[in-house]
């Protein structure tokens, strides 16, 4: 089917979803916003905010000053206007999307456009966020727009876009050297011939020169907003410190409710630095190919990040579309389809079991997160696999490929 | 030199070669034999799954009851409750059979029971309902009181209710009087104590469980389309516990305990296991589950079972537990409340009926009254919400239950065995052996051996996945057609055009070419594949929110999907698909007071089971019916 007909018409179906009743109960839901991107607690931040009290001061508010400002000032928020954001943004996103498939292609239009935008939009780990209006909507909006800038080679839009992301999640901030990498190297797939970096790496550093700029200036801009240093600890803090035990599908908060104090930092750092263990062999493993990089520290992020919402992994599994080549060396797609479709019924029934209807406990719903976490793994450690058995190709008969 | 038994271990955990080589030749060797072996694995797993299923009510299994939670003391109390208040029972009684004798209104019933209420001291009001469904409408009214308790703020409450129509024939005309007035002269009797740390709420509803669900549905402001309800003048706190009096006989010999709720939602055990103790103890009334008495006569053996069986006492035992369990799964998996207490569940309230079983003798309004007080003492000991028993149990007898590790397995083991057979079909599905021109012989038997190369072959997939949304669509439109008025309405004709639909819709897929299997793996094993793997999901997934439905249905499709294949032959094929289809449907033939039931339910209820049945569980045995209907392949693929 055209592009040019299905991208307006799904856009104009998740606009009308997104103005029926529905979205009233998926606001609140735990699965879809955390503390950290709930439209609840944003709106009441802007409350705050215009009427001249901090909204840093208390514990409820941890959205980005940057969002604070702009809900405040050019957008204000009701009814009317964020079912159109939130639409715009998953639009935007899912025209990103299509455009890093076309700039990994090398082509201006092809026959798979359609079904990528349907396998973003369509998706109900990116669309149920949305239509509850969880700022997680954005954060993806503004990875797929600085990844799709980065293909472009457009390097300051890029990473200026990066870097607004950074603000909103701190923990995007993973995904900072492959995309400078990226901005260095070649879109289009190289998965199937791995090489060593052609260009020079040194080239990075004034990228991330500006990168740094750019994060100093808008991070002055945002204690230029509030008028004081408090929202670091708030937005930043919170996904480094984890005060907020509000359950979520990540794997932090059921962790950290049972630790005892004493340990509490320590892991902390445990947690946070683990992620970062991810970034630089993803680099030189797929340095050859550094949006394959970006994709599984993606994927990376969706299981481990502090508050995860569906959008994340969301994000990850409409992302795959990106990467048929990869199709036919997948292990075990039948088994993560299953673990996925287990996950995704298990954890809205557990959370009721133990929320609602008060019978079953938080053990529950720490089983369905650990379930939804080996989907998510079975997903990755996958994708890992046939990125990089890709590059044999079809072995002879009598041959087989092993793992070392 | 190490003993020669090292070596060997040695050799055999670390032998000699290229460490890749052996890890392939392992790998190789498990895989092949894990192969092989699969469809025995899959019915073991099928025959442990129904084995375990029988063996739930074996008398061997089991544990006793036991109260968890400490706070709440049962039977811990002196009871107050004497034969002055049997005597105010007594007078109650006779004046509501007068009300009935001159056939009053539910107004005037309801008028006259807030009357009592308030000459009681408490503060009282009617409430008017009226409720609409696709055959008919009805009104009716409550009556209801509060009473505050007088040491506490009231943000806690406990509801004693009584029905006007009894459980006994779920509502078929038999009158809870003697309920209603146990719940009257209680009224008067409680608010003499002091000592309640919750407020008490006295509720006498209309008819059967229609007049709770707009009570209940009123006082915690859920509006419910075809229920226009009077919103509540009086309300109280947060509804912890409540018990339901239903006494429709003379007198009676036991009490029995009903607890099974909508959607199959159960009460904490605690209040049951309080119940039982108290009564027993306290009351000195024996206690069942439901209104099965231990006498052997109830167990129906048939004639010409030998004497050593019928009078065997683990025989008898096992046919005891068995019947209470069917019982249990009859309420449970058709989603129904087995009291009047089971549409408080919704709103997290822990609720129990209790039913005098009708008897000649020995117990009257003495007895329930007294019982009634003092569960009422241990409920209004409790600090916080019942948490601390088990809420998925199986009371296999009115003291001894079964933990859900216990009976939870049969049914996931059932589910296991389809999805390794569904994953099994889809390995299938991706290969296919392109035999070698002349097939050699076998040197042992000399049958011919098919010999060739496995290649890879493309499964189409995205028109399975078309196909069952097809079905699942066709079922939203089955469940339409049946919640219509025309079906409801029409006994000969409606079920029979609402069968024909489902069941001459899908012939359509004969018209299917059948297609070479080399380079497309055939649709009828993609569509088994897919289809065994979401109904093991469903079976898993439902087994922790309804047992019972997750059970029966792992019971009723566990071997057709299993065993669904395509056949050469065109004559096998619809005979297959009929006898498939068959299942899938021909509830809506031969059924259809279940399914004038359920609908109802549905629409006044909220039970989920008809549009579960619709929509879930008839869609994916139609999809097993397509399996059969589906072209095959003509070649031989394994």
């Amino acid at each position: 089917m055209d592009f040019t007909v299905t991208f307006p018409a799904l856009v104009a179906g998740r606009l009308v979803l997104a103005f029926t009743p529905l979205t009233q109960y998926l606001r609140d839901d735990h699965l879809l916003s955390s503390p950290l991107t709930s439209y609840a607690r944003l709106q009441e931040g802007v409350y705050l905010f215009k009427h001249g009290i901090d909204p840093y001061s208390g514990s409820t508010f941890r959205h980005s000053p940057l969002l604070l400002s702009l809900f405040s000032t050019i957008a204000p928020l009701n009814e009317i206007t964020a079912p159109l954001l939130w639409t715009a943004s998953d639009a935007l996103a899912a025209w990103s999307l299509v455009h890093i498939w076309r700039a990994r292609q090398n082509s201006t239009s092809t026959s798979r456009d359609s079904l990528i935008v349907a396998l973003y939009l369509l998706n109900p780990y990116t669309f149920l966020p949305s239509l509850g209006l969880s700022t997680s909507s954005f954060e993806n909006a503004l990875c797929l727009l600085s990844l799709m800038l980065a293909c472009r080679k457009q390097a300051s839009a890029a990473i200026l876009t990066f870097a607004i992301l950074v603000q909103l999640s701190l923990s995007s901030i993973l995904l900072l050297l492959p995309l400078l990498l990226l901005l260095i190297s070649n879109p289009t797939s190289q998965l199937a011939s791995p090489h060593f970096l052609k260009a020079d790496v040194w080239r990075i550093l004034p990228l991330a020169g500006r990168f740094a700029a750019y994060s100093l200036l808008l991070s002055g801009a945002a204690t230029l907003v509030c008028g004081n240093f408090s929202w670091l600890g708030n937005t930043w803090g919170a996904s480094l410190t984890l005060p907020d035990l509000t359950p979520n599908p990540g794997l932090w908060w059921y962790f950290f409710t049972e630790m005892f104090d004493h340990f509490r930092a320590f892991f902390l750092m445990v947690f946070s630095v683990h992620l970062l263990i991810y970034v630089v062999p993803f680099c030189i493993k797929f340095q050859h190919d550094s949006l394959y990089a970006c994709f599984l520290l993606l994927g990376v992020l969706s299981i481990f990040k502090a508050y995860p919402t569906l959008s994340d992994p969301g994000l990850f599994l409409s992302m795959l579309s990106l990467f048929p080549e990869t199709f036919p060396y997948l292990h075990h797609p039948i088994v993560t389809a299953l673990l996925h479709l287990h996950a995704a019924l298990l954890l809205p029934l557990f959370h009721y079991l133990w929320l609602t209807q008060g019978t079953g406990n938080a053990n529950f719903f720490y089983a369905s997160t650990l379930v939804f976490g080996m989907a998510n793994g079975s997903a990755l450690l996958d994708s890992i696999w046939a990125g990089m058995r890709l590059a044999l190709g079809e072995v002879q008969e009598g041959y087989e490929v092993m793992q070392e | 030199m190490p003993p020669a038994i090292l070596l060997k271990l040695r050799k055999f955990l670390k032998p000699d070669g290229d460490k890749n080589v052996i890890r392939i030749r392992r790998r190789r060797k498990l895989l092949g034999a894990f192969w092989t072996n699969l469809p025995l694995l899959i019915i073991a797993l099928l025959a442990v799954g129904y084995l375990w299923m029988i063996a739930i009510p074996l008398p061997m299994l089991g544990q006793r009851t036991y109260i968890d939670e400490n706070a709440l003391q049962p039977g811990q109390v002196h009871t107050y409750w004497d034969w002055g208040d049997v005597h105010r029972a007594d007078r109650y009684l006779e004046a509501l059979e007068q009300l009935r004798d001159r056939n009053a209104s539910s107004f005037e019933i309801a008028d006259y029971i807030a009357l009592e209420f308030r000459r009681a001291g408490l503060s009282a009001d009617v409430q008017g309902f009226t409720l609409t469904s696709a055959s008919k409408s009805r009104s009716g009214a409550n009556a209801y009181a509060i009473l505050s308790s007088p040491r506490a703020s009231g943000t806690e409450a406990m509801v004693i209710s009584a029905s006007w129509l009894s459980r006994t024939g779920e509502g078929d005309g038999t009158l809870n009087l003697r309920g209603v007035s146990t719940v009257l002269s209680l009224a008067w009797f409680l608010k003499g104590y002091s000592l309640w740390a919750k407020d008490l709420i006295f509720v006498v509803t209309d008819g059967y469980l229609d007049g709770m669900q707009a009570w209940i549905t009123a006082y915690h402001g859920v509006s419910q389309r075809n229920l226009q309800a009077e919103p509540l003048s009086l309300t109280s706190g947060v509804i912890w516990t409540a018990l339901n009096v239903d006494y429709p006989g003379h007198s009676f010999s036991h009490v029995g305990v009903f607890f099974e709720g909508l959607d199959g939602r159960l009460p904490n055990q605690d209040l049951l296991n309080s119940f039982q103790r108290i009564s027993t103890y306290t009351g000195g009334v024996p206690v069942l589950a439901y209104d099965h008495k231990d006498d052997w006569d109830g167990l129906n053996f048939p004639e010409w079972a030998p004497d050593a069986i019928k009078n065997n006492h683990q025989v008898k035992e096992y046919a005891h537990r068995a019947r209470n369990v069917v019982r249990h799964v009859g309420y449970q998996a058709r989603g129904r409340a087995s009291g009047v207490h089971g549409l408080l569940h919704q709103f997290r309230i822990d609720a129990i009926t209790l039913f005098a079983v009708p008897a000649t003798g020995p117990h009257g309004f003495h007895a329930i009254g007294r019982v009634i007080e003092s569960t009422l003492r241990t409920m209004n000991n409790l600090l916080e919400r019942l948490h601390a028993s088990f809420f998925f149990f199986l009371l296999v007898r009115p003291t001894t239950f079964m933990k859900i590790g216990s009976y939870l397995p049969s049914a996931i083991l059932i589910g296991v065995a389809l999805l390794f057979s569904g994953l099994r079909e889809w390995v299938n599905a991706g290969w296919v052996l392109i035999a070698d021109e002349a097939p050699a012989k076998s040197e042992k038997s000399g049958e011919p051996v098919p010999r060739g190369k496995w290649a890879r072959r493309r499964r189409p997939v995205i028109r399975a996945i078309a196909i069952m949304a097809a079905t699942h669509a066709l079922g939203a439109i089955v469940f339409y057609l049946l919640s219509s008025a025309w079906y409801l309405n029409d006994a000969t004709f409606a079920p029979l055009l609402a069968f024909s639909l489902p069941a001459l819709l899908p012939l359509s897929a004969m018209l299917l070419p059948s297609e070479a299997p080399d380079h497309r793996a055939p649709l009828a094993i993609v569509l088994k594949s897919l289809n065994l793997c979401l109904t093991s999901t469903v079976i898993s997934i439902l087994s922790v929110l309804n047992f019972s439905l997750a059970a029966v249905m792992a019971l009723v499709v566990g071997v057709p999907l299993y065993s669904a294949s395509s056949s050469t032959s065109t004559r096998t094929r619809l005979l297959r698909y009929a006898a498939h289809d068959f299942l899938a449907f021909g509830w809506i033939v031969l059924l259809r007071g279940e399914v004038v039931q359920a609908v109802t339910n549905w629409e006044l209820l909220g039970v989920w089971f008809a549009p579960f049945v619709c929509i879930v569980y008839a869609p994916l045995v139609l999809q097993s019916a397509l399996v059969c209907i589906l072209p095959s392949d003509s070649e031989t693929t394994r």
